[in-house]
């Protein structure tokens, strides 16, 4: 799946809490319909500790790692606030079929938040380079336990498989204000921002 | 018979238990000054069922974290995401303070619609700490929920819900950058965010009735813990709590940036310097903040929120101090810079730090039962103490 999570993306499933309806191309597009905005609304009252509260698109949950683009580049690693990212990788050498060379290749072999050091700041979210890493909304995720406080704080370090079941939960980006520019994405090239 | 003195130690907040004092005071549930037990050296004299404080001082340090050592290895944006956590309830009034005086070094310049949407989830921020403080003060005597409790509740919850919907998160926003902001509101958020301001205005006469209003509540608050004006000055306390006691200082007002400076800022002031006047600049500032946000939501311009940024952000060589009205007082950054991405140090000026000297003037001559009303109307933020 190299489906990058709210751009065109028809293979991309949304939350639970987010109905399945029309046209998902919501990436900053000012004219989108209305759609899942019907979540965050501000007059419902007060969640009860035991009901999952509907959560708006940005929610930061848990980090949710599609790994079909990640290149190993190292960047988030590097850039997290307190070095809560764990990679390990190895090259592979390749011949590809017609090529004059071998071709080198990172191939990754552990990638794991720990989630008891992570500060959910989204550091790493906002520099990779290939929108391998994305916020879903989750909270009630392995190690912290039952709302009853049962297993609290059993495992916080998050490996690649569970990380990456979470891409399944990243709900698309929401639209952007009509005053606001466009989003970088949907920018005209050359006028996009560096990350 | 002669005066008995005698020394106690007494812990804030029900956890405070833990941490070996003779005398526990129970703000109520949630108070935010219970989180992070300070404790307090006080001198007693006085009949024993009756004691009165002779001298306070407050015992602080426990929660110290090396924040400001632990800025010196991070770039500008790793900075931000620890500097909205030391006051956990002004996290993005702090988030701002760091990025203007990054934006002041290197002479950036930040976009319009940044500068308003900066002012006005500065006031939403404001809301939210003085209804975290309010809500535990709107309790009867014995600790049971009144409607007002349900109400300052309530307020928090949908501004806290604004918040998270344009930043993604509840209490660290995470959402200031170095020269604006990280993206733009999502579609439909101004409406929401006026909603939101609605609801919070329609809850005030309620938290109002449960606290300032209420007989019990004014006899319990009236007369004790007062600050004089010039203690606040000589001691350098800052915000609701100073201007309880006649301090007319909102930076805001006095230092303000291009968003404030077309809004009229009307400093809440009391003389008293009570408790309850305290209790009372609290409100009077939800209700201010609410009508700022709306004029903020009115006069936000379009364009971009941010700039483009260098591969990596530099505060070129030499030092700045930036100032902001955090909810409690004056939150100020001393950035000094070598040129280089990460600070050379980042020195914090805080709000809870100055304030929470003023116990060792206000508390003597208040008797130990009035402790929990003292305490409770004066908001502090242990985190902001210790660092």
């Amino acid at each position: 799946m190299t489906n990058i999570a709210g751009r065109d993306d028809e293979g991309l499933r949304v939350a639970a809490n987010h109905p399945p309806e029309g046209p998902r191309d919501n990436t900053g597009d000012q004219h989108a319909t209305e759609d899942q905005r019907t979540v965050a609304s501000t007059e419902q009252g007060g969640n009860g500790p035991h009901e999952q509260p509907e959560l708006p698109p940005r929610s930061r949950g848990v980090i949710a790692l599609l790994e079909a683009n990640c290149t190993v580049c190292m960047l988030c690693a590097r850039e997290c606030p307190d070095w809560c990212i764990h990679i390990a990788s190895h090259t592979e050498t390749e011949q590809p079929p017609g090529a004059a060379r071998p071709r080198k290749r990172n191939v990754l072999d552990r990638f794991a938040i720990d989630y008891g050091h992570c500060l959910y700041c989204g550091i790493c979210i906002e520099v990779c380079p290939f929108d391998a890493l994305h916020w879903a909304p989750d909270f009630g995720y392995p190690g912290t336990g039952s709302p009853d406080g049962d297993g609290a704080v059993a495992e916080l370090v998050h490996e690649r498989d569970r990380l990456g079941q979470w891409v399944a939960d990243v709900p698309p980006p929401p639209p952007l204000d009509p005053a606001a520019e466009p989003a970088p994405e949907k920018a005209p090239r050359g006028l996009r921002p560096a990350r | 018979m002669a005066a008995v003195t005698r020394q106690e130690t007494v812990g804030v907040g029900a956890g405070a238990e833990h941490l070996g004092v003779d005398r526990v005071i129970d703000l109520g549930p949630l108070h935010p000054s219970a989180h992070g037990a300070y404790r307090l050296r006080l001198t007693l004299e006085g009949p024993a069922e009756a004691p009165v404080i002779a001298a306070a001082e407050p015992l602080v340090g426990h929660l110290h974290r090396g924040a400001e050592k632990l800025f010196e290895v991070r770039d500008y944006r790793q900075v931000l995401a620890l500097a909205n956590r030391h006051d956990w309830l002004a996290a993005f009034c702090n988030e701002v303070a760091v990025a203007t005086a990054v934006e002041r070094m290197t002479g950036m310049e930040v976009p319009p619609r940044a500068v308003w949407l900066r002012a006005l989830l500065c006031e939403l921020n404001r809301m939210l700490a003085h209804l975290v403080f309010l809500a535990p003060l709107t309790r009867a005597l014995v600790g049971e929920p009144t409607a007002g409790t349900t109400a300052a509740q309530r307020g928090r919850e949908v501004v806290q819900e604004v918040m998270e919907e344009a930043s993604g998160g509840r209490i660290h926003f995470m959402f200031s950058r170095i020269g604006g902001l990280r993206e733009d509101v999502p579609a439909g958020w101004t409406e929401r965010a006026t909603h939101a301001l609605s609801t919070v205005e329609s809850l005030l006469p309620v938290i109002r009735k449960s606290t300032v209003d209420d007989e019990g509540f004014r006899r319990r608050h009236r007369g004790v813990g007062v600050l004089g004006a010039d203690d606040a000055i000589t001691l350098g306390v800052t915000g609701p709590a100073a201007r309880a006691s006649g301090v007319d200082l909102d930076l805001r007002r006095d230092d303000p940036t291009p968003a404030y400076a077309e809004l009229d800022v009307r400093p809440v002031l009391r003389a008293e310097g009570d408790a309850l006047a305290r209790v009372q600049c609290l409100l009077g500032e939800v209700e201010q903040s609410v009508r700022l946000s709306r004029e903020c939501l009115r006069r936000l311009p379009s364009g971009p929120v941010n700039v483009r940024l260098p591969k990596s952000v530099k505060a070129p060589e030499g030092s700045v101090y930036t100032w902001t009205e955090a909810p409690l007082g004056i939150a100020g950054v001393h950035l000094s810079s070598r040129g280089e991405k990460t600070p050379w140090r980042l020195k914090l000026r805080t709000a809870s730090f100055n304030n929470v000297q003023a116990l060792a003037r206000l508390l003597p001559g208040t008797a130990v039962a009035d402790l929990p009303a003292v305490l409770g109307s004066f908001a502090l933020v242990v985190g902001d103490i210790d660092k």
